[in-house]
């Protein structure tokens, strides 16, 4: 990634091009087992954020040039540090029931593989205002991904937003089950596909691209074949139909041209 | 896909889901013989949310969803159907519209989902509705065990009453459970009209009760004589509805007959696998997206074995041939 990309086109990518969640499908284990409240999931939405910013940051300016393992080892020292603090002011606090409702995932964010990822992609190969950009726009990406996942999986599924009653006539349980937010994380990437397929077109072929692009693929193939054929077989045809009928003896079929015969 | 494709899976569609649904007039009838308008009134309003569904879901995505194949109303019709008369209609109406809005039109339609959509319906229901899902008080009250289904008894291990209760009674749906299921004879007479119709689809079916009588046979919920288990087994819930109209889908049901018969085994073990251990009262819908879950894996394992055999015959003929020259 070039260092003079502005935090713009940064968020763009990081946040909803190649969303973390939704497009990388990394760190999909704490958005289904963990967001099942609006709370649980902003506290646990809010720890990964600050832990990525830090740790990129750190990984930029310091790790950089020590060996991966480590690196590694460092990324989850780092990791320990963000979360043990927040760990003692759900316990010092009685957040009894958001603390559990996170379960193992909130020690588990010490070190994940949203860290990792971007901290040796990204990170240790940038300088810091980059490493800082790229990790605060994941981190949007993902926490808008827990907040969304996290609201919606509340209302529908208890019918409380943020631990508030919410009249609604019918409640699903079945949205505060793993089932509930796979088919949920599945829409929201189909319409973030959608999304992004307007918002940056270079990066999405169409359908009739895909096919243009298979023709000319076949095409290539093809000629290259025919290249073959005359370096190794010598063939001096005058005309492509020669040479047709010489890839046939040889067993190879041609694609014929469409509407040729008319 | 081409356009005579698409017209020929449309029209294959329009034929297999109208026979379906010649053949679903007969629980129906049953169930508006047994429960009375309700019951009618609970279809209608689960297969008008399937319609509606499909037809705003082609809104949504911008493409030309085709209502007339039947396939929406087949699926509103049979999820209703293996619920219970005295379901709020809401329940009927949001698993029809999880079928169709999240299994049916993201997969491209009937005919290319991966899943039975009904049974992906029914489950969704389940597990969000259980209450009024396993429910069945209303119109139970002339029953031979009141509002107690077989499948509860069976769940709970009452000997007594299973031992109890007279086998036509159970054949002739006289024990309270999902209104169009019930009755075993109209389901045998459904297999017969599939038999005549498509009784290549039966392969799948024949295998499927096949495998749910031998896991009968070797670990009975109840503990009483094989024909005392085997009867209510077969017609609790909705398992013979199950093999006629879920097992026999075209669109999740494998093309080679072998196939067929390791895809109706396969559900067969897991229907009653979970009722042994499930939560559920029913289970034979869970069984039928866990089949089609795991299709793909059985299905590339039996078409890789005879390749594998005939590699080793290849083999052992080489062997023979080498130890021969020696």
């Amino acid at each position: 990634m070039s260092n003079n990309v502005s935090f713009k086109e940064i968020f763009k990518r990081g946040a909803v091009l190649y969303n973390p969640v939704l497009v990388q499908l990394v760190g999909l284990c704490p958005v289904i087992a963990a967001s099942t409240t609006f709370l649980q999931a902003a506290m646990l939405s809010a720890t990964m954020c600050v832990e990525l910013v830090a740790i990129s940051v750190l990984a930029s300016l310091f790790f950089r040039n020590l060996p991966r393992w480590i690196r590694m080892s460092l990324y989850l020292l780092t990791g320990l540090a963000i979360v043990c603090p927040v760990l003692y002011y759900l316990e010092t606090y009685s957040l009894a029931e958001i603390s559990l409702g996170m379960k193992i995932y909130l020690p588990l964010t010490a070190i994940n593989s949203v860290v990792a990822v971007h901290c040796e992609q990204v990170a240790v190969k940038s300088d810091m205002k980059l490493a800082f950009y790229d990790a605060l726009a994941s981190g949007i990406g993902i926490s808008a991904i827990f907040l969304i996942t996290g609201a919606v999986r509340e209302i529908l599924g208890r019918a409380t937003f943020a631990g508030v009653a919410v009249n609604i006539p019918v409640t699903l349980k079945g949205m505060t089950l793993p089932f509930g937010c796979l088919i949920l994380l599945g829409f929201l990437a189909a319409g973030l596909k959608a999304v992004s397929a307007k918002m940056s077109p270079v990066d999405f072929e169409t359908e009739e691209e895909a096919k243009a692009e298979e023709v000319f693929e076949s095409e290539e193939a093809v000629s290259e074949i025919e290249e073959k054929a005359k370096e190794d077989f010598g063939f001096l045809g005058s005309s492509d139909a020669d040479l047709g009928d010489f890839l046939k003896s040889l067993g190879i079929d041609l694609p014929e041209e469409e509407g040729g015969e008319q | 896909m081409a356009n005579g494709a698409e017209k020929l899976n449309k029209d294959n569609a329009r034929s297999f889901f109208g026979g379906y649904l010649l053949m679903l007039a007969v629980p129906c009838f049953a169930a508006y013989w047994f429960y009375g308008v309700r019951s009618l009134l609970v279809i209608a309003a689960s297969v008008a949310a399937a319609v509606a569904t499909d037809a705003l879901a082609g809104l949504v995505i911008n493409r030309k969803i085709d209502i007339s194949d039947l396939s929406s109303v087949f699926t509103g019709a049979a999820i209703a159907l293996m619920m219970p008369s005295s379901v709020p209609y809401y329940v009927a109406v949001f698993a029809s519209v999880f079928a169709v809005a999240v299994v049916k039109v993201p997969f491209g339609g009937s005919m290319k989902a991966p899943f039975v959509p009904a049974a992906a319906g029914f489950a969704f229901a389940s597990v969000c509705f259980k209450e009024q899902v396993f429910a069945f008080v209303e119109g139970s009250e002339g029953k031979l065990f009141g509002s107690t289904s077989l499948g509860s008894m069976l769940m709970n291990g009452r000997a007594v009453y299973v031992g109890a209760a007279s086998i036509f009674d159970i054949l002739g749906g006289n024990v309270a459970g999902p209104m169009g299921t019930g009755c075993a004879l109209l389901m045998v007479a459904c297999a017969v009209y599939l038999l005549i119709t498509r009784p290549k689809a039966l392969v799948s079916s024949v295998s499927f009760i096949a495998a749910c009588v031998l896991m009968v046979y070797f670990f009975p919920r109840v503990v009483a004589s094989f024909k005392t288990n085997l009867v209510p087994e077969l017609c609790s819930g909705s398992l013979l509805f199950a093999a006629v109209f879920l097992v026999t889908d075209p669109s999740t049901q494998p093309h080679k007959t072998v196939n067929k018969i390791v895809y109706g085994a396969v559900c067969g073990v897991i229907c009653m696998a979970m009722r042994h251990m499930g939560a559920y009262e029913e289970t034979v819908c869970f069984a039928v997206l866990l089949t089609n879950a795991l299709r793909p894996i059985f299905d590339s394992v039996i078409n890789n074995m005879p390749k594998i055999s005939k590699k080793a015959f290849r083999k052992v003929k080489a062997d023979k041939e080498v130890l021969a020259n020696e």
